[in-house]
């Protein structure tokens, strides 16, 4: 059983382990909406503790999937075990840790807070700070840890180079350049096809009632929506700097952006990776596990097109895969994921860092299948690289 | 009210649900915090919203969201022309400016949207944000202000403050990530598909008639289809689709031939039901069929499609 008498002190100690651990992102709102949740319910029943917990604490499906494990580690797992939670948690802070401890004072809660903070300006890993400090802190780390129980070293994962604000221009223009013509809907225009009886109406109201300033209704431009499939194999792992820094351009560039890293499975990175834009440059904890490794980019995509595929693909899609090719799964497979994102995609672009090798020809059998349903095969490799995909993006017909 | 009072309520309205799904929706109403809920489609995200509002006795207010959803779809809007006519038949009035201005904004001409609809109901309804991933970003950072202040400002009637909160349900099929602020102004509940177990109960309570045997099979069947990499997995409101349709076809119990014939009710995307053929033996023996009626009923999925054999009762 866990260490302490009190379930304050454990609630505290257990939001602060799911926050170092598990990466949850909990703040003294969380912890406090915790207690009052506890409060309502029937203590004496597990399953609604554990219930009660998990609808207050966690905020993503990712957090609800880690959560019933953090629950069983701390509360149900053998006295050891707590004890060596405790242990990690409790020590006291050193003296030299001025500035944290001022702002723990602020946060207004108990030793557990100051015992992570020193842990995470010790050790200098990927640690979360509390939300209220985030922003303050600079030097701070922002990103979200990740529960890596196999002992993962850090230095393997994938460092987000800053994106600087040629590289958002470039970006940007890719955007722009994404012409994909007008909207079904009519929107409030200066100029437009369609005149607006309502707002011409209510325009007149400053004229007395007389309508004399017609107002217009126009079709506004479609957006694009970006999907970035990131091959995160080992034979790539030279490249994984550029293409990470393409993608926080982009990200910076519109906010309609996923990411998906993919090596043996395929993972979501959308929110590390906007995380870690906002930042200066650091690295994607939450990607150790999938960096690395070999591919299997069939099953990968096709994994895409079923979780996906609904969601994300649409005409107004944006597809880029950046990938070598080099793949060790079954060609058919990679024929039919790369045929559906192709069918139900505006644009696939396949982002290839060998094309730059003199006298590379796609040859290898992943690359021969996927060429054909490919609308832009080139690579990015710097900055002129990007400028030029934005002048040679082309969309399906 | 606690949890087991709520599951006994939506028990009563033949909505099913789990001690963790009640316990959430006890918290969330205890708490007076919006809830989060996301999940697959079709295991019943919306249908919560609809049923929590029977429950409490309380009117259900919807707003669905989609891509351009604004704020004046989403608040409020003046009624123009008619604001026009008044102000038209009030110039024969005597009336000052100031006068008719006042009249012309007043609440007789606002159009209420749902939110601000729900801000200004009486007894605390029941606020559903479908599909709030549908909605764009600035929208949704619209939304937080609105879900933090309970308030709205409009610039010509001034400060409308909301007389009961309203039990805010907010569903998303994670078409795009939300953004940590939304999250962390919500209790969050992850609705996954429902066990075996909880499948039957959900096709007893629903489809009252429904034999046990019938029951069973489609909830084993449905399990194993969704553990297929299928790119459309069936949900909740396929299985009582399905279930309804063995039903009017007279079976008690599900073979080989009676999902050739109904197929279309589980699988709606063609490339699935080629899938579905590829693990036919899985399938029968979910369904606790042998290997032998396997081969001599035979799964004709590519020549019969259904629409031949099914007979509906004509009246």
């Amino acid at each position: 059983m866990y260490a302490f008498g009190g379930l304050p002190e454990n609630l505290v100690i257990f939001c602060a382990l799911l926050r170092r651990d598990y990466g949850f992102r909990i703040g003294a709102g969380e912890l406090l909406d915790a207690a009052r949740a506890l409060n309502i319910i029937d203590l004496s029943s597990q399953q609604a503790v554990r219930a009660a917990l998990r609808t207050v604490l966690a905020g993503t499906h990712d957090d609800v999937m880690a959560f019933d494990k953090a629950f069983d580690r701390f509360f149900l797992s053998g006295a050891l075990a707590g004890k060596q939670d405790a242990a990690v948690l409790e020590r006291k802070p050193e003296p030299g840790a001025g500035e944290e401890g001022t702002v723990s004072k602020r946060v207004g809660t108990s030793g557990a807070f100051d015992a992570e903070f020193d842990e995470g300006a010790t050790e200098g890993t990927g640690l979360m700070t509390p939300l209220e400090t985030a922003a303050e802190d600079a030097s701070g780390v922002i990103g979200r840890a990740s529960y890596s129980p196999a002992g993962v070293d850090s230095t393997q994962a994938p460092e987000v180079p800053e994106a600087d604000d040629e590289w958002v221009a470039a970006a940007r223009e890719l955007v722009r350049r994404v012409h994909l013509g007008p909207a079904r809907k009519w929107r409030a225009a200066r100029k437009g096809r369609r005149f607006d009886l309502r707002r011409t109406l209510r325009a007149s109201l400053q004229t007395g009632g007389e309508p004399l300033m017609p107002r217009w209704l126009a079709r506004p431009h479609r957006h694009p929506r970006f999907v970035v499939l990131i091959d995160a194999s080992r034979s790539m792992n030279q490249y994984a700097p550029t293409a990470l820094r393409v993608v926080s351009a982009l990200t910076r560039a519109t906010a309609r952006v996923e990411v998906f890293v993919f090596s043996t499975a395929l993972r979501r990175v959308t929110i590390e990776l906007q995380r870690a834009s906002l930042g200066t440059s650091h690295r994607l904890q939450a990607l150790s596990r999938a960096w690395g490794g070999g591919t299997t980019i069939g099953a990968c995509l096709s994994e895409f097109v079923r979780g996906y595929g609904d969601r994300l693909l649409s005409s107004t899609t944006v597809v880029i895969v950046v990938s070598d090719g080099l793949d060790v799964g079954e060609a058919e497979t990679l024929r039919s994921a790369v045929q559906a994102i192709s069918r139900r995609s505006g644009a696939l672009v396949w982002l290839n860092p060998l094309l730059e090798t003199p006298g590379y020809e796609p040859t290898a059998l992943g690359m021969s299948t996927a060429k054909p349903f490919v609308t832009t095969f080139t690579s990015v490799n710097d900055l002129a690289g990007l400028v030029r995909l934005s002048r040679n993006l082309r969309l399906h017909a | 009210m606690d949890a087991a009072t709520i599951r006994a309520r939506f028990r009563d309205r033949a909505f099913v649900v789990d001690e963790s799904f009640a316990t959430a929706l006890q918290i969330a109403l205890a708490l007076e915090k919006p809830l989060l809920i996301e999940g697959p489609a079709g295991v019943g995200k919306t249908e919560t919203a609809k049923v929590l509002a029977e429950v409490l006795e309380t009117r259900l207010i919807r707003l669905q969201c989609y891509e351009g959803l604004d704020a004046t779809t989403a608040l409020y809007e003046w009624n123009y022309p008619h604001q026009m006519l008044r102000a038209r038949l009030s110039e024969i009035e005597n009336a000052t400016l100031e006068e008719r201005e006042a009249q012309i904004f007043s609440e007789r001409f606002l159009l209420k949207r749902p939110l601000l609809e729900a801000i200004t109901e009486k007894q605390s309804p029941v606020l559903l944000i479908d599909e709030v991933d549908r909605a764009d970003e600035a929208f949704e950072a619209f939304l937080l202000e609105v879900l933090a202040e309970w308030q709205v400002t409009i610039p010509e009637l001034g400060t409308i403050r909301a007389t009961s909160k309203p039990r805010v349900i907010i569903t998303s099929n994670r078409t795009r990530e939300l953004s940590d602020a939304l999250r962390r102004r919500c209790l969050f509940l992850w609705l996954p598909y429902p066990t075996t177990e909880q499948e039957i109960a959900i096709l007893h309570a629903r489809l009252p008639g429904l034999s046990e045997r019938l029951a069973s099979q489609i909830a084993a069947v449905m399990q194993t289809l969704r553990g297929l990499s299928l790119q459309k997995a069936p949900g909740v409101a396929e299985s009582l689709d399905w279930a309804m349709a063995l039903m009017n076809l007279h079976r008690d119990h599900l073979d080989m031939r009676a999902l050739a014939q109904t197929v279309g009710c589980v699988l709606k995307v063609h490339e699935d039901h080629g899938v579905a053929r590829a693990h036919a033996a899985d399938l029968a023996s979910a369904m606790g069929e042998t290997q032998a009626s396997l081969q001599s009923g035979g799964y004709g999925l590519d020549t019969d499609f259904g629409f031949g054999t099914v007979s509906t009762p004509r009246h």
